[in-house]
């Protein structure tokens, strides 16, 4: 073993230029990769935490609200809500439940009453501070304290011309479908560059209970835990409990549209990381191959003194992997440098990405996620780039008979 | 065998001439429209309504005060429950308004608001504010005698089917019951122009009034497209031909405080 060691860095050494080239190609896909992983893992931690954020890592709610929620059916509610949250806060790995009613509205600033559509949220203050963080992009004015205080996104600010001070009519509906009117003044505007936050009317959790008269009542229980990636655990954890009762109790990634992405990225990743690792491998496969071609009499003598199939394939894929090893090294180090740039600063995607989303928080101004995790996969996925281009040469080193490969002169 | 043949020509004959004798013995069934509307429609009306609504989840209760005047004036206050209290509805001709006291604002209803169920129930803001007569609104035809059933149930009635001269109105077609004696309708169906059935009426506890009429003090409307739901419409204090106030009908009323 460790003399096909030997050999394998000897032979990277014989020829410097063609070591370089390879070593070349897999810095190139390794920085690349860690360049590509890092916007994939900032982009797709940006939406997932957000989505799970306000969606709840698990949610507690009505199965028949569940079914037709796209259409507001505010009567399938979860009645008592105190108590459910209460049962289920004493749930093991529970750290927070809150309840909150979302329903669809218009809103209008002046006399007349407008046809600006929005979502009213309503919901404990903690919630919007401590797990929304709606405080945390509030540009004018500060958060509700009270029932008749209105905070609102700025897509809507825009959309309705009022100002900060000024009335705001919110005009919902009740449980029951009678048109419920309120109002009140806006004491905040919010802008995160996300549909989440900039499309929604903040309103006290009571007030909302009001205009929809769910007087005790509640749409959702939301549920959060340690980390949104354990939501699985935590909904079995609630259900096991008992603590849902009839409810219908779901985690974030159990929920359209958010099961759907998680397996397009999943998609995304394997097909973009593939593309890198496969062309990278090609770059690799050639100088390999040259090298096989170059020392064909060398490995024929090889054979002839007793080096088997397989140690043949092993002498070429390590030699690979050590010029792989630095070269991904090195490709990492470099790819962090633009990866660093691209978590510190982002990349501006315009608000139109943000009003097209949907129900998607797209932020307008994306930010990669450079980390430890993302480094060893570039690194890794550089090996794995020496292995495949590697593969086919060796298996062609492997397939030479000595008195051919000795009649060759090479 | 001739003779058999004879019996069973005379017998098909009878059978095939049946119907249309029945036929012969119905309404006009215009007549029987314009005595309908002369029981429904009116120069000034008032009335208590307390509508009940209920749906799986709940039953909720509102009292108001109704006014009209002719086809084209309508106008209703809440005054129960206390959530809705001060609620006014005004309709003048082809426009419907709803003044909110909560927010001291006026909202009209247009489009597909007004079929939209008024609180919540089975009434859509048409259906309540609706006084037009059925006469200059449909065609309608009287096909057969039947039990009147439901809250008519063992009095006679004629069935009649009636479609709308304009397919744009709610109901472009309605299916009506119309009791023999009172002349009105004991209960009805209205479709959709696609055949599909919207909404069931039931009346009932007809009382006679002293200008002739006979009027429904109750009726019972279920959305077919609802699941569970239902809503119950009690008459109280209906008085026909009295004198309103001129300010009823206008935005003035709607606002006041």
């Amino acid at each position: 073993m460790w003399l096909l060691v030997g050999l394998a860095a000897r032979n990277a050494l014989r020829n410097v230029q063609r070591t370089m080239l390879t070593a070349l190609t897999v810095v190139f896909g390794t920085a690349l990769l860690t360049l590509a992983l890092t916007w994939e893992h900032g982009v797709f931690g940006n939406i997932t935490q957000l989505a799970a954020a306000g969606a709840g890592h698990v949610r507690l709610v009505d199965p028949d609200y569940a079914q037709r929620e796209d259409l507001f059916p505010l009567y399938e509610n979860v009645p008592d809500v105190e108590a459910a949250v209460k049962r289920v806060s004493a749930v093991d790995g529970v750290t927070s439940a809150y309840p909150r009613i979302v329903s669809g509205v218009t809103l209008s600033a002046g006399e007349e009453i407008g046809d600006v559509f929005g979502l009213a949220v309503g919901a404990p203050l903690d919630w919007y501070t401590e797990i929304l963080d709606v405080d945390a992009h509030l540009v004018e004015g500060r958060m509700l304290e009270n029932d008749d205080e209105i905070v609102l996104g700025s897509t809507l600010v825009k959309k309705t011309g009022v100002k900060l001070g000024e009335e705001l009519l919110v005009l919902g509906l009740t449980q029951d479908g009678a048109m419920s009117p309120v109002k009140g003044k806006v004491v905040g505007i919010v802008h995160a560059s996300n549909a989440l936050i900039d499309q929604q009317v903040y309103l006290t959790f009571p007030k909302v209970q009001y205009m929809t008269d769910m007087d005790g009542a509640a749409t959702e229980i939301l549920v959060y835990g340690e980390d949104y990636w354990d939501a699985a655990d935590l909904r079995d954890a609630v259900k096991a409990g008992g603590a849902g009762g009839a409810l219908q109790v779901e985690a974030w990634s159990d929920r359209e549209p958010w099961s759907g992405i998680l397996a397009t990225f999943t998609v995304i990743q394997t097909i973009l990381s593939g593309i890198i690792v496969f062309i990278t491998a090609l770059g690799v496969w050639n100088t390999m191959m040259m090298s096989v071609l170059e020392r064909t009499g060398e490995i024929g003598v090889m054979r002839a003194m007793g080096l088997g199939r397989m140690g043949a394939v092993s002498l070429f894929v390590m030699e690979a992997l050590a010029i792989a090893a630095i070269g991904g090294l090195v490709g990492v180090a470099l790819g962090a440098i633009p990866a660093y740039a691209l978590e510190v600063y982002g990349v501006d995607l315009g608000e139109r990405i943000v009003q097209n989303a949907g129900d998607v928080p797209f932020s307008a101004r994306m930010h990669g996620d450079l980390s430890w995790g993302v480094a060893v996969d570039a690194f890794l996925l550089g090996l794995l780039m020496a292995v495949v281009g590697s593969g086919p040469p060796a298996l062609r080193a492997a397939s030479i008979q000595p008195v051919a490969a000795m009649r060759s002169r090479r | 065998m001739k003779r058999f043949l004879l019996a069973l020509l005379l017998a098909v004959s009878a059978a095939s001439a049946a119907p249309e004798a029945g036929a012969a013995d119905l309404p006009s069934a215009s007549e029987v429209i314009k005595q309908i509307d002369r029981n429904m429609t009116f120069e000034t009306r008032t009335m208590t309504i307390t509508m009940a609504s209920v749906n799986p989840r709940r039953t909720r209760e509102f009292t108001m005060i109704a006014y009209g005047r002719g086809e084209t004036e309508a106008a209703i206050e809440y005054t129960a429950p206390a959530r809705e209290a001060g609620t006014r509805m005004l309709r003048k001709d082809d426009e419907l308004w709803m003044y909110m006291p909560s927010v001291e604002k006026t909202q009209k209803i247009s489009g597909h608001m007004l079929r939209q169920g008024m609180m919540g129930t089975d009434v859509s803001y048409e259906d309540m504010m609706a006084a037009g007569d059925l006469e200059s609104d449909y065609d309608a035809k009287i096909t057969a005698v039947e039990d009147c059933g439901a809250e008519f149930a063992g009095r006679q009635c004629w069935k009649m089917e009636l479609n709308a001269k304009d397919p744009s109105i709610s109901y472009p077609r309605r299916v009506a019951w119309i009791d023999t004696e009172y002349k009105i309708m004991a209960r009805q169906e209205l479709y959709a122009v696609s055949g599909m059935l919207l909404k069931k009426w039931t009346m009932s506890d007809v009382q006679k009034f002293d200008d002739g009429r006979y009027f429904p003090m109750k009726m019972e409307i279920a959305d077919q497209l609802q699941q569970g739901t239902k809503t119950t419409l009690t008459f109280k204090d209906v008085k026909f031909g009295v004198d309103l106030q001129e300010e009823v009908f206008t935005m003035r009323w709607l606002e006041r405080k």
